[in-house]
């Protein structure tokens, strides 16, 4: 059967025609707009130490569940990606569903702080930040969501702090098998990468050399993000969207160099979360340690901690009640995308709201 | 029969942006996924923090000889500065708690949400929530 092109409709030259007046006006103002206003829903700092950010969300419904729960953000980026625009935040909707959320959030580190290693994340800063939780809530018991690196920091806490005051945890798009990593495991591979020369020299990864590792995943996304906006400048929503997102991917953190180094030996040479073999503050975090129920939610395209590399956690925790959810989507579209609105939040929410009684 | 469509041309361009980027990105990851690649790369970033770090310590001495700070010592007294505005912000949220513990403790503890809510009765599937 063939197909024929016909002409457009008189009723499709005029959606274009108002489209194209609206993308040169809209289009001015978009290129003279001031930096998109992120992170909106109302905080209160709580406990700050150099890189260190704890917040709390100040509640938003007359009665809450009793544990409180804490994002763990990932190191390399600004935790307002769950926060990005009212509408479009994850905070938000976890407020209104009664949780008390507080975020472990990072600024970048100073130079004094160049000699944080891996074990000051989840030997100190976590449970910290847990000490802290537990006095403003007044409650012993927390929940944690982990995201990216963050959900590795909360595992390596969780295995290796096991009469802990944790309760629940889920862990988004947490890479767990470095072997999977794709091309971030060949480009950063121990036959090529001088960690040790770079850090060094340089003391603190800067954040350029972080942003550049992500994007070169991707080498196309920024043109194509640029094109489809142009496309879309009439559509209010997606630009407002469009200008959160790239504020969040812009603001890439540079990291701590002992901390880096130890990632990259541990974690991606010698794939020891899979392996069961970091070593942190004396300990060895040993997944299998962890028995508490977990849940890891998994995004099917995602480019950075790939599907193959995230869904090793299943196998490896100890713990009985487990649950995994694979959605399609990306490793930042999983968390503030549409599919998150759809099917990622409630799926927490329902999963964590009836173990946080 | 021939089958009449109507182009999309909004459509078409979305389409079009997709399949530019999926196939800009297959090519140059498996350009950029060879072990070549990968060497080169890291050779070229070797050379230059070899080169950074003699760039860093020739700048610093001759600094120190016009007896001037280096970016280092500002980025140091920059950092200090920041620190105490920090120490300054923690003081003062300390004092404003401590204030409104004094002033207000009793109706404080009312405006606390109660920790008593359980999950609703009725479940929807994940997939039917909006």
């Amino acid at each position: 059967m063939s197909e024929r092109l016909l002409s457009p409709t008189p009723g499709q030259m005029r959606d274009m025609m108002e489209k194209a007046i609206q993308r040169g006006t809209k289009g001015v103002k978009f290129i003279n707009a001031r930096a998109a206003e992120v992170g909106l829903t109302p905080k209160e700092l709580i406990y700050d130490e150099g890189t260190l950010k704890l917040f709390h969300y100040l509640p938003q419904a007359d009665e809450i569940y009793r544990i409180p729960v804490i994002i763990v953000m990932a190191t390399t980026n600004k935790g307002y990606l769950f926060d990005l625009i009212p509408g479009q935040s994850m905070v938000e909707y976890l407020l209104q569903e009664g949780f008390d959320v507080y975020m472990i959030d990072w600024d970048p580190p100073q130079k004094r702080e160049k000699g944080l290693r891996l074990e000051d994340y989840t030997h100190r800063f976590i449970p910290r930040c847990i000490e802290e939780v537990q006095r403003e809530s007044g409650e012993d018991d927390v929940n944690i969501i982990g995201y990216c690196q963050g959900g590795v920091l909360s595992l390596i806490y969780a295995s290796t702090h096991t009469d802990g005051p944790l309760q629940n945890l889920v862990c988004l798009t947490t890479p767990i098998n470095f072997e999977e990593m794709g091309l971030t495991r060949t480009l950063s591979s121990e036959d090529h990468m001088d960690v040790d020369k770079m850090v060094d020299t340089l003391g603190i990864i800067p954040a350029d050399f972080i942003e550049a590792g992500f994007e070169i995943l991707r080498p196309a996304q920024k043109t194509a993000g640029q094109m489809r906006v142009w496309d879309q400048m009439w559509n209010d929503d997606f630009v407002r969207s469009y200008r959160a997102f790239n504020r969040w991917s812009e603001e890439t953190l540079p990291l701590a160099g002992e901390y880096f180094r130890d990632c990259t030996k541990q974690l991606n040479w010698a794939n020891g979360l899979y392996n069961g073999t970091v070593r942190v503050g004396g300990d060895v975090a040993d997944l299998s340690n962890i028995k508490i129920p977990l849940m890891a939610v998994m995004a099917e395209h995602d480019h950075i901690a790939t599907y193959g590399a995230t869904k090793a956690l299943m196998e490896l925790v100890g713990s009985e009640d487990k649950t995994d959810l694979v959605l399609k989507g990306g490793h930042v579209s999983i968390i503030a995308g549409p599919n998150a609105v759809r099917r990622m939040w409630p799926a927490v929410n329902e999963w964590l709201g009836e173990r946080s009684v | 029969m021939a089958n009449e469509k109507r182009p999309d041309p909004s459509q078409q361009f979305s389409e079009w942006i997709t399949q530019w980027e999926r196939s800009v990105d297959e090519f140059s990851n498996k350009l950029m996924g060879t072990d070549e690649f990968a060497k080169s790369l890291n050779q070229m970033q070797s050379m230059q923090l070899e080169f950074q770090k003699k760039m860093n310590e020739m700048m610093a001495t001759q600094l120190a000889n016009l007896n001037m700070p280096s970016r280092e010592e500002v980025l140091r007294i920059n950092e200090e500065v920041a620190n105490l505005d920090r120490r300054l912000d923690r003081i003062e949220r300390t004092l404003r708690q401590l204030v409104d513990h004094l002033s207000d403790a009793s109706s404080t503890e009312k405006q606390k949400p109660s920790r008593t809510k359980t999950p609703p009765r009725t479940k929807k599937k994940p997939s039917e929530a909006s």
